[in-house]
């Protein structure tokens, strides 16, 4: 459905001065320097796939999402889209995409949302009938139907960012594109937008890229994540196994009846968190029952858990260049 | 003293800082004054236009230069950030400096004008200087009134102005006003053509109205037109409209700052 | 033709929603018209003074000229309608705003150039317009009948689109660079040039303005047709320019466009 390759993209901006001095300088002599957003991707996504997009702040995640639904030129590389190259912006291509980014918003302020959808439908070209049984089919699903008729500005930034998804599926895309949807919105309506684009994706068979901050919206809803740092692809693979390459480990939870010496603990793993109560231990998977045992015997141990490494860890580490897809 | 000049050199940089864009507004000014001019042409080439508009073609052409030329220096822009301050707070941190507001709207509107002074000096200076060599009765004493009801212009055009400003106190939506206000009073002020050209009623209402003292006024003065004793006359009206403007301010500055305290800003 | 239909029907929508949000504050609507009845006392005081001078402008008498400023004054009214919309391309361009539009399939020049329709500024335009235009045809005792009624709504036409075209290029040059304020302050001094006929111009600048920078076909070629001043040659150009000049515009866009979307992040 996606196919990416090698995806390069860079752009120049000025330097500016500051100042009097500083402007009457920029007009004779503007220095031009050149930043690489992205450097080197490849990655594709099957039909009905909905994968999750992360990186940190500046990593290129937007800049090829907007590559992807043809916004933007890359500087290098190829990319087909259900068999449409973007940039080529073919009327044909852009009934079958869609994009929804979560700073941005095509709502008319003062009117109800839908009067937005009615012009999309018209700049889409939809049927009456079709039309009508989109809003009303997610309106329910969104939970938004009692407010359709709204003016826009009234509403909440929940609300409004669900009208905003559903202004983006009036035509029915094959794909769809989501740049930080639930950005800033309260707990609930993150909820119920993940919950309304699971549904969605399941019945629909859309395919969905995902971009978030929320780790929450992509273990919800992606079984892949595909994460970039520095315009550089680290990790394309399942989700709940992005934590191998901290080495198959687990946590250790222990709770002590009684004080323990604070070097005592190292004895039996990499000591994460230390208190009165107890601590936190990170143990390789294949000893976890060989420590387990040791302790009970060496320790006062009252209680114990054992846990998983939480994701955002193992993506944290992406982040911070420490490792490298294997 | 000092803290009025600081504001006076604020006011320079920031009328500095937009140029290029500056330059070009300054240029596209120009366009309606070779609008003008070939229309006064034409007419006073293809008839008796002296006789009916009451000046000679020398006269309305110097007119219409210096019309636009004095417009711009007397315009005013400062009315905006009244509005906002008043709406929006701003004014707070004036009712405890030292500064006063007015001084301070004054010391920065002053600041403004002067890289504006600085092209349009040294263009009406040539201006003068060739209506002179074309043989226009230029004596250094009429210079001087000029320059003269020039600073009692710009003078009146801010106390004008100033007082538009306060309506802010009891306005809600006077901002949106201010386009039409300043496009209507620099037509009633004679800066696009002068009034007086359609004579009876309007121009007894012209020389009675005080928006011509800001513009059409001066240029009179320069043009040659107006002889000592109608400047005399046009001086006294000139400085009986600015402490009529002046009080007014005052009067509208004290009830508004006491309507503002009681609102609480 | 399809593509023309639905192109039309989606001027019909957004000028709808454009008029909803607009009542939505009616203050603003109404100050807006106010700032364009301002601006129109300006272009009828050229109309007074043509009238009291009684002077023809060639071969143009007052109630000629009557019907030309009133077609001048209407074409303002309609370049207004989507002319806030050229004013926010620059501003778009550098917030990103394009994206949105960028992934629609209609023509994203027809998107941002439509976007919102300002009637406020069309009302007084319209109004004082087409009472100028029906006045001085009457006046002129030019003639009624299905041709010469036709022709001039169809040089009426043809003015729009070249309005459209020609004014659109300064602004299409906000991709290029951030400040355009000064360069749509000249174009706006441009289109004030039709405030007179075109004939009270000099030859030379008369053939400039009609053939290089084609101002002078917007509002001059309607009532020039109607008196049967058009010569053979000049009918075609007034149908031919704006063809020309839209062709050209597209294409500026077009390139523009793509480096928009090369050189942005």
């Amino acid at each position: 459905m996606i196919t990416v390759e090698h995806l390069r993209k860079e752009f120049t901006y000025y330097r500016k001065m500051t100042g009097i001095r500083g402007s009457l300088h920029n007009v004779f002599h503007r220095e031009t320097l050149t930043k690489e957003a992205v450097r080197d991707i490849s990655f594709s996504v099957g039909k009905g796939e909905m994968i999750g997009f992360l990186g940190p702040n500046g990593a290129g995640k937007t800049t090829t999402l907007k590559m992807l639904s043809g916004i933007l030129y890359p500087t290098g590389g190829r990319i087909e889209v259900d068999g449409f190259v973007p940039w080529e912006r073919k009327n044909e291509f852009k009934r079958r995409i869609s994009i929804v980014m979560g700073q941005k918003n095509q709502l008319w302020w003062d009117l109800p949302a839908s009067d937005s959808f009615y012009l999309n439908k018209c700049i889409f070209g939809v049927d009456d009938g079709a039309y009508r049984d989109i809003v009303t089919e997610l309106s329910e699903l969104l939970d938004v139907k009692e407010l359709l008729n709204v003016q826009v500005r009234r509403l909440s930034l929940g609300e409004r960012m669900k009208m905003e998804i559903l202004a983006a599926l009036i035509h029915r895309p094959d794909i769809l594109f989501l740049d930080e949807p639930t950005i800033g919105l309260d707990i609930l309506s993150q909820k119920k937008i993940r919950e309304f684009l699971k549904i969605y994706n399941e019945k629909q068979k859309t395919t969905v890229i995902i971009t978030s901050h929320y780790m929450a919206d992509i273990e919800a809803l992606c079984d892949r994540a595909v994460i970039i740092n520095q315009g550089m692809l680290v990790y394309d693979g399942k989700l709940g196994e992005i934590n191998q390459i901290l080495g198959k480990r687990k946590l250790l939870t222990v709770k002590a009846s009684a004080a323990v010496e604070a070097g005592a603990w190292e004895a039996y793993g990499t000591v994460r968190e230390i208190s009165a109560a107890g601590a936190v231990l990170e143990v390789p998977q294949e000893k976890v029952k060989e420590v387990l045992s040791a302790l009970l015997s060496g320790l006062p141990v009252e209680d114990f858990t054992v846990k998983e490494i939480p994701i955002e860890e193992g993506i944290a580490r992406f982040y911070q260049k420490e490792v490298v897809m294997p | 003293m000092s803290s009025y000049r600081c504001v006076f050199l604020m006011g320079v940089e920031q009328a500095l800082e937009y140029r290029v864009s500056f330059f070009l507004s300054m240029l596209s000014a120009v366009f309606p004054i070779i609008i003008q001019t070939t229309m006064w042409n034409y007419l006073y080439g293809h008839s008796d236009a002296a006789a009916v508009f009451g000046y000679q073609q020398g006269e309305i052409l110097l007119y219409t230069l210096l019309a636009t030329i004095v417009s711009q220096l007397v315009g005013t822009g400062f009315e905006w950030e009244m509005n906002s301050d008043i709406k929006m707070g701003g004014l707070n941190k004036y009712l405890i400096r030292p500064v006063g507001y007015k001084g301070y709207q004054f010391f920065r509107f002053l600041g403004q004008k002067v890289p504006r002074l600085m092209v349009i000096g040294p263009v009406m200076t040539v201006i003068i200087g060739a209506a002179f060599w074309q043989g226009l009765p230029v004596s250094l004493g009429r210079i001087l009134a000029f320059l003269g009801s020039l600073i009692l212009g710009v003078l009146l055009n801010f106390s004008i102005f100033y007082c538009i400003g306060l309506l802010a106190f009891w306005l809600t939506d006077v901002d949106k006003l201010f386009g039409t206000i300043s496009i209507v009073l620099t037509v009633f002020s004679g800066g696009v053509f002068p009034l007086d050209i359609f004579g009876g009623v309007v121009e007894i209402l012209v020389n009675l109205a005080p928006f011509g003292y800001t513009t059409q006024f001066p240029v009179n003065i320069i043009n040659g037109r107006f002889g000592w004793e109608r400047m005399g006359m046009g001086f006294a009206f000139q400085t009986g409209w600015i402490l009529v403007f002046v009080c007014l301010g005052e009067a509208m500055w004290r009830r508004g700052v006491r309507r503002y305290a009681a609102v609480g800003g | 033709m399809r593509k023309f239909t639905r192109y039309f029907k989606l001027v019909g929508v957004l000028a709808k929603y454009s008029l909803m949000s607009a009542l939505e504050y009616r203050i603003n609507f109404i100050t807006g018209m106010t700032v364009e009845m301002g601006w129109m006392i300006i272009k009828l005081l050229y109309v007074a003074i043509i009238y009291k001078a009684g002077t023809s402008i060639g071969i143009l008498t007052p109630d000629h000229i009557l019907l030309f400023v009133g077609t001048y004054v209407l074409m303002t009214g309609i370049y207004m309608l989507y002319f806030g919309n050229f004013c926010s391309i620059p501003g778009m361009v550098q917030q990103g705003e394009l994206d949105l539009y960028l992934v629609k399939p209609v023509s994203l020049q027809f998107l941002v150039t439509m976007r919102r329709i300002e009637f406020a500024f069309l009302l007084p335009n319209l109004v004082a317009g087409v009472s100028m235009i029906v006045t001085g045809w009457r006046l002129a005792g030019l003639p009624v009948g299905l041709v010469p009624i036709a022709g001039f709504l169809f040089y009426l036409a043809c003015g729009c689109l070249l309005t459209y075209s020609l004014f659109l290029l300064p602004y299409i040059l906000g991709f290029w660079i951030i400040s355009v304020g000064g360069i749509s302050d000249i174009s706006a001094a441009l289109w004030d040039f039709n405030n007179m006929p075109s004939m009270i111009y000099g030859k030379r600048f008369r053939q400039i303005g009609t053939y290089i920078l084609p101002v002078f076909v917007i509002t001059n070629f309607p009532g020039l047709f109607l008196m049967g001043e058009l010569s053979p040659f000049a009918c075609i150009w007034g149908a031919g320019a704006p063809v020309l000049f839209f062709v050209l515009s597209r294409a500026f866009w077009k390139v523009s466009m793509k480096r928009y979307s090369s050189a942005s992040s």
